[in-house]
């Protein structure tokens, strides 16, 4: 497994969440918002379990809706809790972020 | 591999998990349409997807990994056990939990079948005791099935013994022979004829007959297919949401993530 992989996969779901925080969405436009992002191609065979897990612990809310002359799309959306954890898990992860830049940091 | 073939196989082997199809089936639908990709590029192969998703709705991952909360159901203490000169096991200590998984592992003879033995009672220790809360249940690493019975009559033998009426023990073998995608329990071929794979599905089967509280299993995925050994893992998850301690003997390290507690009985020094 290379490295960025590797990192992403302690994040995603912070992502997925970070990406939902800007307005309610469906699974692939969720990636898409994730690629935009600068976080490379996620598998949907990453993407829907994590999906999964958030809709287990509450952390998103879900509602399916009939598309547009397509199947019915599950949307989800950042429930409360979700929205709490993503301040909190967030702020940690940028003291963590800090901390590896500093001490990576040639001196 | 066709978009449709790939969500009909995916949904069997969700149904086969008992998981309801219709949302991952539905989502991974609309996805596919919308990227245009191919389902083995997005998603992988359908059986390793199914269980991924499972293990998202049940939670039987490593992030949810549950401290042991339940009574103690079997504490083995200070065990020591030789075979002649060769001490196999020299003070080993093992306490599981109600809702607990324990892998034990370690290399080839090591002591891991006589460490399982000695918690099942079959094998005493040289010094150490065992104290067991509950029934339990063993599945042989070999041996276990006798060669002239039919899967049915080995329901009814064991379950015999754990006080089950004929019926009801052949109902509950051949539920459990179902889970472990074996529906040919119910056939009429004694044991003899039975391949080593389907052997120790009948022998996984025959120790949950009478729900035991403690379940002492020795490698007892050898010659299962892919497939089964899926579906082997599920049923140890399941059984732990359930309640049960449990005990896995294995070498197979992939899946050392997913226990609760590892025990390592590979000696520390040379001896």
């Amino acid at each position: 497994m290379d490295r960025r992989t590797q990192w992403l996969r302690g994040v995603l779901d912070l992502c997925v969440l970070g990406a939902l925080a800007r307005g309610e969405s469906y699974g692939y436009e969720i990636a898409q918002r994730l690629e935009a992002g600068g976080l490379g191609a996620i598998a949907g065979g990453t993407l829907y379990p994590a999906l999964l897990r958030l809709e287990r612990l509450g952390l998103v809310s879900i509602d399916w809706r009939a598309g547009s002359g397509g199947p019915a799309r599950k949307y989800y959306r950042l429930s409360d809790e979700g929205a709490a954890t993503l301040r909190s898990a967030g702020a940690d992860w940028a003291v963590f972020v800090g901390n590896v830049n500093a001490i990576m940091e040639v001196p | 591999m066709t978009v449709d073939d790939w969500l009909a196989a995916l949904s069997a082997e969700l149904r086969r998990r008992q998981v309801d199809p219709s949302g991952p089936v539905g989502e991974a639908a609309a996805h596919l349409r919308d990227s245009g990709q191919s389902p083995l590029s997005v998603f992988g192969p359908p059986a390793a997807y199914a269980l991924a998703v499972v293990d998202s709705l049940r939670g039987a991952t490593r992030e949810l990994r549950r401290l042991p909360s339940g009574e103690p159901r079997l504490r083995a203490t200070k065990i020591t056990k030789r075979y002649g000169r060769s001490t196999v096991l020299n003070g080993v200590n093992l306490s599981v939990h109600a809702g607990e998984v324990v892998a034990m592992i370690g290399a080839n003879g090591c002591g891991k079948s006589t460490m399982l033995r000695i918690c099942a009672g079959l094998t005493s220790p040289d010094s150490g005791h065992v104290q067991m809360r509950g029934t339990v249940g063993f599945c042989p690493q070999t041996g276990g099935t006798a060669e002239f019975l039919t899967p049915d009559e080995h329901f009814m033998l064991v379950g015999a013994g754990r006080g089950a009426t004929r019926t009801a023990a052949r109902a509950e073998g051949r539920t459990a022979a179902a889970a472990l995608d074996w529906p040919g329990a119910a056939g009429d071929a004694e044991a003899r004829h039975l391949s080593g794979g389907t052997r120790q599905k009948l022998n996984l089967v025959l120790s949950q007959l009478g729900d035991p509280d403690v379940l002492l299993l020795d490698e007892p995925y050898q010659g299962f297919d892919n497939g089964t050994y899926l579906d082997f893992w599920q049923q140890v998850w399941h059984w732990r949401d359930a309640g049960k301690a449990i005990v896995v003997v294995t070498h197979l390290l992939n899946e050392l993530d997913r226990v609760d507690t590892v025990l390592d009985l590979t000696p520390r020094s040379p001896r």
